[in-house]
């Protein structure tokens, strides 16, 4: 890949980050004749790269961030030191060129009308951060539509009776059924529930250049070697670089953001493969670096203007992180499901995405049929009568093909005390202080989790499951859904972006990714992100273009 | 025997069986060659030099294997014995996953010491009965020793070959999971006669 700016050149725009959101908004400010640099902290793979190698993918960081170039500290208590996670990172997020929408399992929920304005409807929840966004779904609709069209999604609309109105049909049809779809629908009816064929950003016919599915059944944790998922990779970014406006950089890992005298951003400092450090100028910078890297991004460019951080008057930079919980139910069938066919979800419900006060907590989600993991990480997972080693164990194991799982996917409030910080001594293998993450899950969002995953244990036995078993939950120590942290909101002291993801206290810098959210979504927060995306790239565009920035 | 051969035929059969009967106008050749790369990286020196020991000492690794043995035992399948599970664990703790390799040899030799003290007569944990290494496990299974050992062991099972473990696939044999990259509907037993989805007409409250 050729250069085609100089870091003394000055772009009209630097987007760091290249996965769900910087590509987006990269595609949409080249294709509107802006010149546009994006920084990706991880490498450009090609498709033949990728492999069905779930030690590499899941446990040695090859498409994500890894436990030792990048290490970080965990703690559920403020007042505790944070410990070193020397396996996995608590935080796990897309590194390389197309970011998470690589590895991602693709399922793409649109959010309903109620994610919007749910806390002016249900009220204020004591303690928390609880709020409503400054948009509401209908300023967010066009864009939803744009991404199922321009990115692909494959669904059927109208099936669900809970979905919120919507302007145009899915481009492609559902993907074929697979057995714990079918399972998990005759359960779901049997109870007087609504499921649905899965939205999922997979081709289930040939669209756009992209082939279709080829069912190998390996979508979550890893990269589609065909191109059938899409990622931005294979979609937005070759848009984006085909306008010869956008450059993509691979291998430039950014460490700072700097500010003029009058308090506007005029470029960043990054580290290239062979650790050289670089300026590129810029008038303005887009930062798309996920929940974890953006607000740390903007702590680590504290200067004495800014001495608490990049545009963070509010203090909120890094607060309000919010996981999402998933809890799940497994049932074993007496025939073979082959769950490790196929892509992971092919049915999924709403029945309880709404909160319902009767249910004495907070919260609300969807549920899905699915295997969950593959072999490694189900074996992993999996215990015969509470021993997870052995010979009933291993008789367990044989059960893999007649198993699936009803996994749920629900809210987590927002909550100051769950946050990104810079952690005091660690450094990752840049010398930059690594992520200290605090997070502790609210007992609403565990109550919620409980409650969900009761109820996907009442679909498997309604299946006709030959045996349930109930998934513990327990506080959660590391999410992959990193949501919150510099929340989007029309008062800047209590919101870092406005409503168009320009920051309140710096007019040229832009933030949109996970970080924008001002609630937690039902666990499928990607969709979301890029239809934000979408928004936010065509806003921004239109004030470089009316000279507003 | 999951030899190249054997898999590429049935690969390419797979992806036969899915042109004869696809109307896609997809490029199955270059799908095919994709998965033929997927499939050579995973098989890639399977075995070879595997039987070779770089960071556990020979009385550690026995020990370590005797431990794997009781996490997947030898029945009438293969366990962790037969599936090279030790030669991987040595390869991880050597190499990609170095990180843990100091913990992990003090963690082995506490429960070493300890086990030395349980049974002071009979020689190290891999030299006690299969009954004896049971009921020594059954006292130790929530340690951070039997828990990384553990999550080792399953992954020597289950890794693509060219990790040193899974030999000739036995840990997917076990899982009945199938080493293939292209697959058609239906999948399962229960997508078999699947009618067809039908929008349900009954309104919600």
């Amino acid at each position: 890949m050729t250069q085609t700016f100089r870091d003394s050149d000055t772009v009209d725009f630097l987007v760091i980050g290249s996965g769900a959101a910087g590509g987006v908004i990269a595609r949409e400010l080249a294709q509107a004749g802006l010149t546009v640099v994006v920084l990706e902290q991880g490498p450009r793979f090609s498709l033949r790269s990728f492999r069905h190698d779930e030690l590499k993918d899941w446990y040695l960081g090859g498409l994500t961030n890894d436990a030792v170039k990048n290490p970080q500290t965990f703690r559920n208590d403020g007042a505790a030191k944070a410990e070193l996670q020397k396996f996995k990172p608590a935080l796990w997020y897309g590194r390389g060129v197309g970011g998470g929408t690589l590895h991602y399992t693709a399922n793409y929920w649109r959010l309903h009308e109620i994610d919007f304005i749910e806390r002016s409807v249900l009220g204020a929840i004591p303690g928390t951060g609880f709020a409503d966004w400054p948009i509401t779904y209908a300023d967010l609709e066009p864009y939803y539509t744009k991404v199922e069209w321009e990115v692909g999604v494959s669904g059927l609309a109208g099936a669900s009776p809970f979905d919120p109105p919507r302007t145009k049909p899915y481009p492609m049809p559902p993907l074929p059924v697979k057995s714990s779809g079918v399972l998990f629908e005759r359960g779901a009816r049997k109870l007087g529930l609504h499921p649905i064929p899965a939205p999922m950003a997979i081709n289930s016919q040939q669209y756009r250049g992209r082939p279709a599915c080829v069912h190998c059944g390996f979508c979550h944790g890893f990269a589609c070697e065909v191109g059938a998922k899409a990622s931005t990779l294979t979609t937005v970014i070759p848009d984006a670089e085909a306008t010869g406006r956008c450059e993509v950089r691979p291998d430039s890992y950014v460490s700072r953001i700097d500010t003029g005298g009058d308090g506007r951003v005029t470029g960043v400092a990054y580290f290239d493969r062979d650790r050289r450090e670089h300026f590129q100028r810029a008038r303005a910078v887009v930062v798309s670096a996920n929940g974890a890297e953006t607000p740390r991004l903007l702590l680590m460019s504290a200067n004495a203007r800014f001495p608490h951080g990049l545009a963070n008057s509010s203090g909120l930079v890094g607060k309000y992180l919010m996981f999402n919980y998933s809890s799940r139910a497994e049932g074993v069938f007496e025939h073979e499901l082959n769950e490790f066919k196929s892509v992971q979800v092919t049915r999924i419900l709403h029945d309880f995405y709404n909160s319902d006060p009767k249910r004495g907590h907070y919260g609300g989600g969807g549920l899905d049929a699915r295997i969950g993991p593959q072999p490694t990480t189900w074996a992993i997972r999996a215990a015969a009568d509470g021993r997870s080693w052995g010979s009933e164990y291993k008789a367990r194991l044989k059960e893999f093909p007649r198993s699936m799982q009803v996994a749920s996917h629900g809210t987590s409030l927002a909550l100051e005390s769950n946050n990104i910080t810079l952690d005091p001594d660690l450094k990752d293998a840049w010398g930059l202080p690594a992520i200290r993450t605090t997070y502790k899950d609210h007992p609403d969002d565990l109550a919620n989790a409980r409650f969900l995953r009761d109820r996907g244990a009442e679909i498997l036995e309604a299946a006709g499951a030959l045996r349930v078993t109930k998934a513990e939950v327990a506080e959660q120590a590391s999410s992959v859904h990193l949501l919150g942290t510099c929340r989007m909101g029309n008062d800047r002291a209590t919101s870092v972006v406005d409503k168009y993801h320009r920051c309140h206290d710096v007019p040229n810098l832009f933030l949109c990714d996970g970080s924008s959210l001002v609630t937690s979504t039902r666990g499928q927060p990607t969709m979301t992100i890029q239809a934000l995306a979408f928004r936010a790239g065509e806003h921004i565009a239109r004030f470089a273009k009316r000279g507003e920035i | 025997m999951d030899s190249p051969t054997l898999s590429r035929r049935s690969l390419l059969h797979a992806l036969a069986a899915a042109m004869a009967t696809a109307a896609m106008p997809v490029s199955w050749t270059e799908i095919a060659q994709a998965a033929q790369d997927v499939h050579a990286a995973g098989h890639a020196g399977a075995g070879a030099g595997a039987a070779k020991l770089s960071f556990l000492t020979a009385a550690e690794a026995a020990d370590v294997e005797a431990v794997a043995s009781q996490i997947i035992p030898t029945d009438d399948s293969p366990g962790a014995r037969e599936a090279g599970v030790v030669f991987f664990i040595d390869r991880a703790l050597a190499t990609f996953l170095s990180q843990l390799a100091g913990d992990y040899r003090a963690q082995l030799g506490d429960f070493q010491a300890a086990c030395h003290e349980r049974h002071p007569v009979a020689g190290p944990f891999a030299s006690l009965t299969s009954e004896q290494q049971i009921e020594y496990l059954k006292g130790v299974d929530q340690t951070p020793f039997f828990n990384t050992t553990r999550v080792l062991t399953l992954l020597g099972m289950f890794s693509l070959p060219a990790y040193g473990g899974n030999r000739d696939g036995v840990g997917w044999k076990l899982l009945g999971f199938e080493d293939a990259h292209v697959f058609r509907p239906p999948f399962g037993y229960y997508d078999r006669d699947y009618p067809g989805f039908v929008i349900d007409l009954e309104k919600i409250k």
